[in-house]
């Protein structure tokens, strides 16, 4: 089942179309990566998601229901964490959390109980201080924290790794990695190293639209553009070969550097068989040779472009 | 209902924890002290400055030179003081993003308005209360004989425009992205208001005179009954701002 549906949304700001009839949907118990530059239109989806801006036109459905913008029904199934998640400074974190509690509706006894509980999953229940006192990534965690307050059934996350260290952006990604099973996880980045580290589906965002949406897999092999690299240990070497008759149908596209080339091609056996017998035929070898698999960087560059 | 008392609650703690509370405890209690004080002293430090052989006639003050002391302090300063220190109640919630997270858990937007309404004017009344009980205790004190005319109806007059006054910030903080905004709405109506009092035939039925009349309740020159326009077109007023800062809110893209 799908948990977020959005159908032919667009958004503009004045004359700027920042969304631009977008239609994907999220399946239940995912990590879905949603990926995009600075200013793509991540941010203006989520916040249509939760309703906190108006669509200008298109549906979106949170597990069945529909969105509708300055009503929070349907925000009962999400739990949100901004970009930077700003609290009450004078506040403690459970003081916060219990906030968050009494307005969300949940029992004395569940607020205490989940609050412990989430405290121990961020590593804050060691820190009972005031909120105005805690490190970024301190307040980040603490965003998931009241996040999953209410055992939400989507966990929508606003790069929620962008202004963070490796140590932090690790413990980030490993509690949505812990959170996974229960809770399907949608969040935005442009980091494309965490994306291949934790999500299953992905969907990039470009010019409003999407350029690429599915699962990594299928996303890595619809779009597999073979590359041979060829290295060697002197400039004089590849110039060398470069000169070599085998090579002179597979020097359309190439990439060349100082010491190496990379042949970009459809039909990788060909290419390594006739780089091989340059080899043979220049007398040259190389220091590596090496088969390049389509990386998300390389994906994510192409459809940006 | 409950997330309005939670809400409300994190109000108090707020107002609480960032020492603003105690600002205005503080100028209240000063005001109150001064009014009864300065009325008392003023004849003393005129003489004390007076030329030698130069003597001007002045009346022997009388309780009425207190509570006109009262009702001259507490609109120019202490409703400046309270216009000022609420001014960024829901500005600054917009400016730093702390209201998002609340939003997404399920808080409605009237509750935001409506805590805040009742948080700063349960603040107002406290303070004002104070600074009246204390104008009143050396009032007494000093004058102890003398009665005044309709002293809880006036000093009722300038409460309700100074709930007034927090009902306009309200508005402001929806309408305006920093605090600025909503200081300049308050004044700027104000300012309207005491145009609009030149024209004789509107002055019974202005707000302001709530606030600027009171002394001629207490020597009895104006009876209440000229005062209930005035209360009724402030308590529409304060509900018309309310709700269209609630309305305005609900449509406010965050």
């Amino acid at each position: 089942m799908d948990i977020l549906n959005i159908e032919h949304l667009s958004k503009s700001f004045g004359t700027n179309n920042v969304i631009d009839d977008l239609s994907f949907s999220v399946p239940e118990n995912s990590i879905f990566g949603f990926i995009g530059q600075n200013g793509a239109g991540k941010t203006t989806t989520m916040k249509m998601v939760l309703g906190l801006l108006k669509a200008t036109s298109g549906k979106i459905n949170v597990c069945g229901e529909q969105v509708t913008y300055g009503q929070n029904k349907t925000n009962k199934y999400i739990g949100y964490l901004p970009d930077v998640p700003e609290f009450y400074g004078y506040m403690k974190p459970f003081e916060y959390l219990k906030l968050c509690g009494e307005i969300t509706g949940l029992s004395e006894n569940k607020i205490k109980s989940r609050s412990e509980e989430l405290l121990v999953l961020v590593g804050l229940n060691k820190f009972n201080k005031r909120i105005g006192g805690f490190s970024r990534g301190m307040k980040q965690r603490l965003g998931i924290a009241q996040a999953l307050l209410n055992e939400p059934r989507l966990l929508i996350c606003d790069e929620p790794t962008s202004a963070l260290d490796p140590v932090g952006r690790k413990e980030i990604l490993d509690i949505l990695h812990k959170v996974k099973g229960k809770t399907t996880v949608l969040f935005s980045t442009h980091i494309l190293s965490d994306v291949e580290r934790i999500c299953d589906n992905i969907a990039v965002l470009h010019g409003g639209k999407l350029a690429l949406c599915g699962t990594l897999s299928e996303v890595k092999s619809q779009h597999k553009q073979d590359g041979l690299l060829v290295e060697f240990a002197s400039q004089v070497d590849k110039q060398q070969f470069m000169t070599s008759h085998s090579l002179a149908s597979l020097m359309t596209n190439v990439e060349v550097t100082n010491t190496s080339i990379i042949f970009h091609t459809h039909d990788i056996e060909k290419t390594e068989m006739a780089v091989i017998s340059a080899f043979t035929e220049t007398k040259i070898l190389p220091i590596r040779l090496e088969v390049l698999e389509p990386t998300l960087e390389s994906l994510f560059m192409e459809v940006v472009k | 209902m409950r997330s309005y008392i939670a809400f409300t609650k994190k109000e108090f703690h707020e107002i609480w924890s960032t020492y603003k509370f105690f600002i205005l405890i503080t100028v209240f209690l000063l005001l109150g002290m001064m009014n009864p004080i300065t009325a008392k002293i003023t004849p003393q430090l005129l003489d004390s400055f007076m030329p030698e052989g130069m003597v001007i006639a002045i009346a022997e003050p009388t309780a009425l030179d207190s509570w006109m002391q009262f009702f001259s302090n507490v609109p120019q300063i202490g409703l400046i003081v309270l216009v000022i220190v609420f001014s960024g109640v829901m500005t600054s919630e917009f400016s730093r993003g702390t209201l998002i997270n609340l939003l997404t858990k399920g808080l409605s937007r009237s509750t935001v308005i409506l805590s805040k309404f009742t948080m700063s004017s349960a603040v107002w009344t406290l303070c004002y209360i104070l600074c009246f009980a204390v104008t009143y205790f050396y009032t007494a004190y000093f004058w102890s004989s003398e009665s005044i005319n309709n002293i809880g109806f006036s000093v009722f007059c300038l409460w309700l425009f100074g709930i007034l006054l927090l009902a306009i910030i309200m508005l402001g903080g929806v309408l305006f992205k920093n605090s600025y905004g909503g200081l300049l709405l308050t004044s700027g109506l104000v300012v309207v208001l005491m145009l609009v009092n030149i024209v004789p035939n509107l002055q019974n039925y202005n707000p302001i005179s709530l606030a600027s009349n009171n002394m001629a309740l207490l020597t009895g020159d104006v009876p209440i009954s000229d005062f209930t326009g005035a209360i009724v077109i402030c308590g529409v007023g304060i509900i018309a701002f309310i709700t269209s800062a609630i309305i305005l809110f609900k449509k406010k893209q965050m």
